[in-house]
């Protein structure tokens, strides 16, 4: 899933540590969503958020409406605005690969969007319905499942998500610092590399010039 | 807008007598008069800092010009202040009278060091000057979007709802009055973007 280049959510962006829109950023989708709700009730109903989906990203008609049904958690058939901000914080976090912090720092909104019966359990079925918001793929899905359904009943509690949340996130920082400390040393193994070069092309010049003065000497000595 | 640092004392000279001086006027001047002659008022610092917040605006000025329905606490405010500043006025015409008959006694080095004197005074009454009238100006653009970005999303907007308008008139008909509300909107936006190019 891509935001199109050069749509108005596409030069929001999120804070990378708790994954959230500033003040201006806030305010300016704030102005945006105003000139959407062309009712005037501070929401946008079904047809609208479709066309504005439809625009702004490569999303399918099914995805959209499955969006739709997931953030109408009133089930009043409207979006309002908190729920439209929610949106565009998922998407962004999607477009700047945020998602596992998205999901680690909003365990719970996220775990109550996921959760359509409101039984406080997530099932595989609903979850592998959104599953695309959150890049999560069918294998990695399979492993999340096999992994943290401590309870054995084949869904997820809040605790065993939150815990999947932390266990991500711990081995995306891993995966982080081992790329960094590779990079590190990709460097170092370079500098040094350079480095020996340059001492051996001045060993050889130096070694040049020592020879060639002896065979003056010698020269001379001969004459 | 600039003034000249001699046309200052001029002017403060020349408006002791009107009765019809403002107070923007008045204060304007006792800031630039109160620099060149510090020590020698005897105005207490709360009284001159009173109207001033901390980036040397006049605060007072602000209330009055964000909310014209108080005119009546402004005119009282002003009534109250006149008096006070007629006392300042004849202090500030002693000073400038003492600081001219310096000029004359002291010759041709004190004057490049007045004129800077005058100038940095001039220069904070600029400042003054600036600030006061364009506050409400300022005041509003700081809560405005920009304009590129404004334009960006009405144009999209625009876009989004002229595709939304085909499904409402498919969907629930061309009479239906959502469909007509829509369709006013977006004629109403239309406007709005075209009047803006013919502005700029």
């Amino acid at each position: 899933m891509r935001l199109k280049q050069g749509s108005f959510l596409w030069y929001l962006y999120l804070d990378k540590i708790y994954c959230l829109l500033s003040v201006r950023n806030v305010k300016a989708l704030a102005e945006y969503f105003h000139i959407l709700d062309v009712h005037r009730k501070n929401t946008l109903n079904d047809v609208l958020f479709y066309h504005f989906l439809h625009h702004v990203t490569d999303l399918k008609k099914a995805q959209i409406s499955v969006v739709f049904d997931m953030l109408d958690w009133n089930a009043v058939g409207e979006i309002g605005f908190e729920e439209f901000y929610m949106l565009v914080c998922m998407l962004l976090a999607r477009q700047n690969h945020l998602e596992g912090q998205f999901m680690y720092r909003h365990s719970r909104p996220v775990f109550d969007l996921l959760d359509l019966k409101g039984d406080l359990r997530i099932g595989a079925k609903n979850f592998e319905m959104y599953r695309f918001l959150f890049n999560i793929k069918k294998q990695e899905l399979k492993d999340l499942f096999h992994d943290f359904d401590i309870t054995g009943d084949n869904r997820l509690n809040y605790q065993e998500f939150k815990l999947y949340t932390i266990i991500y996130i711990d081995k995306l920082q891993k995966r982080q610092k081992t790329e960094e400390k590779e990079k590190g040393e990709r460097k170092r193994s370079l500098y040094s590399k350079k480095m020996s070069h340059q001492v051996d092309t001045s060993r050889e010049s130096l070694g040049k010039k020592w020879d060639l003065k002896v065979q003056n000497m010698n020269i001379d000595e001969d004459c | 807008m600039e003034e000249k640092p001699s046309k200052v004392s001029l002017k403060s000279s020349d408006r002791q007598g009107s009765d019809k001086e403002s107070v923007h006027n008045d204060t304007r001047d006792l800031w630039t008069t109160t620099t060149l002659s510090q020590a020698q008022l005897n105005m207490p610092l709360s009284e001159v800092c009173e109207g001033f917040d901390e980036e040397g605006r006049n605060i007072s000025k602000t209330r009055g010009w964000h909310s014209p329905g108080r005119g009546s606490l402004d005119e009282g405010y002003k009534a109250s202040h006149k008096p006070e500043e007629l006392d300042e006025h004849a202090l500030v015409e002693l000073e400038l009278h003492r600081g001219s008959s310096m000029e004359i006694n002291l010759g041709e080095k004190d004057t490049a060091s007045q004129i800077e004197a005058e100038k940095s005074s001039s220069m904070s009454s600029l400042n003054i000057v600036k600030h006061m009238p364009h506050q409400a100006y300022w005041a509003e653009q700081q809560s405005r979007l920009p304009l590129p970005l404004m334009e960006l999303m009405e144009n999209e907007a625009l876009e989004i709802l002229t595709k939304a308008l085909r499904s409402y008139q498919l969907g629930i008909g061309r009479d239906h009055f959502l469909t007509k509300e829509l369709q006013r909107y977006i004629e109403g936006l239309k406007k709005r973007r075209s009047k803006r190019l013919y502005v700029n």
